[in-house]
């Protein structure tokens, strides 16, 4: 510690000097995360592969017989399971698009300083730390033919009252804001930390430049949240895809399908009507269907990483 | 009302073990890989880093058929202690990474003058490193913690027997259910609420330093 060199700071080295021996202490610290999730991520998911060839039943697991890929070919035959697809598409869109705007607006409206700036931070942030399960009691709540606030609000608008969780054209937009409210605080903590990550300097830089509002949000701070937005938008995708509690305790994939997304279709197939091996398959094409969307993610982000690099 | 007419409180209190048990396993076994990730250079390193990454991506709907079946093989259903273990996949991944960045900003300095002086890789984890991102554990433990308190899917799959219920499950089974009053699900959704809230306003800024660091690095 004392023997440091006069010599320009160097950079603290991020990783250990290089260890020429080889050395079982690093396998030793990693080993009990990776065999736990060998355990518990990777078997499942080849035993999940397995059943997918299986017409495996709930009721008698072990009955199972394999039947090649019948599962994959009554799935893609059929068009129900291309609804869920959709389903989960529209969705995620309107989830991730509705959270990103009103996430990215808020986090810029409360950078600014106005009195009583902290508490409406507080206050903005909780739905995200209120549990799925009680934010699904309160919008049943809220949604309730009878009782519901939203029907004693559109009524007093003169708009009438609404199926919400009940009528098919109804069910998509209720579910999509329901969990707008829930994950959007999300967005709005992340982008905050990113917009307040923006250095000071930069600002005054660009002030004595004589720049507008507008080019000080292009130049300085568009380029510094553009890749957190990504990371964010990435993480709202992949979320979405997944996202199960909230649309099952709000409609269980109802009204008639509305909102029946892959996971929900998944669930219902093995615990509903007992088909394993189906939903073990729907189940597979719906984490292939994940893959192609986070590919297609790193491809544009790296496309955009090389832009960037042409434009420096 | 709420503890008289359903075992409320019970539920709460298995909630409160799995969300412990959840937190204590995941922490020790992030702490332990984040090192290794941020110290190390090891055969192995990169698959190993993406494995962490790519449980993200898993849904525990696809997940939940499998388990289902092997909990079923190692009698692992209705047991608090079989959602600890499925928990705590989804959730250590997350601590591991908000750990890394966190063992990534210390300077290797330190630990090399302990290492010089004998110290094993072991002791130094403990006596140095975890210390200094103690706020970055503190932060780590709130999410894993959020994870388990609030996990649905698996506790209402693995436990059937109302008694071992976990309060996630208890208040949704109130949905649809007519015979409980409104003010009781009510009150039983704010008892619910309320640890997961207190913690978050307390951790506020470490979650989010936390989160930030980890999704700038990918």
């Amino acid at each position: 510690m004392t023997v440091t060199t006069p010599t320009a700071a160097r950079p603290a080295p991020a990783q250990a000097p290089r260890r020429k021996r080889f050395s079982w202490t690093p396998y030793f610290f990693i080993g009990l995360a990776v065999l736990y999730l060998l355990l518990f991520a990777v078997i499942p998911l080849l035993k999940g592969l397995d059943l997918s060839f299986t017409n495996t039943r709930l009721l008698n697991p072990t009955a199972g017989r394999y039947i090649g890929v019948d599962n994959y070919e009554h799935l893609l035959g059929g068009g129900a399971f291309f609804k869920s697809v959709v389903t989960t598409l529209v969705y995620t869109a309107f989830t991730v698009v509705l959270s990103l705007t009103l996430g990215t607006v808020s986090a810029f409206v409360i950078n600014r300083y106005f009195p009583g700036r902290t508490l409406a931070r507080a206050v903005i942030v909780m739905p995200w730390a209120v549990p799925t399960v009680a934010v699904a009691l309160v919008f049943r709540w809220i949604y309730n033919d009878s009782t519901g606030i939203a029907n004693n609000a559109s009524s007093a608008l003169g708009l009438g009252e609404r199926g919400w969780l009940t009528d098919p054209a109804y069910g998509m937009p209720s579910v999509v804001i329901a969990t707008v409210w829930k994950v959007t605080p999300f967005v709005m903590l992340v982008v905050l930390a990113a917009l307040q990550s923006v250095p000071e300097d930069l600002y005054e830089a660009t002030r004595i430049d004589g720049a507008d509002s507008y080019s000080t949000f292009k130049l300085v701070v568009l380029p510094f949240l553009l890749p957190t937005l990504r990371v964010v938008a990435l993480l709202m995708t992949i979320w979405s895809f997944r996202r199960f509690e909230i649309i099952w305790l709000l409609t269980g994939g109802g009204p008639v399908d509305a909102t029946n997304t892959i996971v929900i279709d998944v669930y219902r197939e093995a615990f509903n009507n007992s088909q394993l091996g189906l939903a073990a398959a729907a189940g597979m094409l719906g984490l292939v269907l994940s893959l192609v969307v986070t590919a297609i993610y790193f491809v544009v982000e790296q496309r955009a990483n090389k832009q960037n690099g042409m434009n420096e | 009302m709420l503890t008289t007419d359903t075992p409320f409180l019970r539920w709460m209190g298995n909630s409160a073990v799995v969300a412990f048990g959840t937190t204590l396993l995941s922490l020790i076994l992030a702490t332990m890989a984040a090192y290794a990730l941020s110290r190390y250079k090891f055969v192995g390193k990169g698959p190993m880093g993406f494995l962490f990454f790519a449980t993200q991506m898993l849904p525990e709907a696809l997940l939940v058929v499998p388990l289902y079946s092997l909990f079923a093989a190692l009698g692992l259903l209705n047991q608090l202690g079989g959602l600890v273990l499925v928990n705590t996949a989804f959730a250590m991944p997350v601590a591991l990474f908000i750990l890394k960045s966190a063992i990534d900003n210390i300077p290797y300095e330190l630990e090399e003058s302990a290492r010089v002086d004998g110290c094993s890789p072991l002791s130094i984890l403990q006596v140095m490193v975890v210390p200094l991102v103690a706020p970055s554990m503190a932060a780590a433990a709130v999410i894993t913690f959020f994870d388990g308190w609030n996990e649905y899917l698996f506790a209402t799959t693995f436990i059937r027997d109302r008694s071992s219920w976990v309060a996630s499950t208890g208040l949704a089974s109130f949905i649809g259910e007519f015979s409980t009053p409104l003010d009781t699900v009510f009150s039983a959704a704010l008892v619910f609420t309320v640890p997961a809230v207190v913690f978050f306003l307390l951790m506020q800024r470490k979650i989010v330093s936390g989160l930030t660091a980890g999704s700038v690095k990918g």
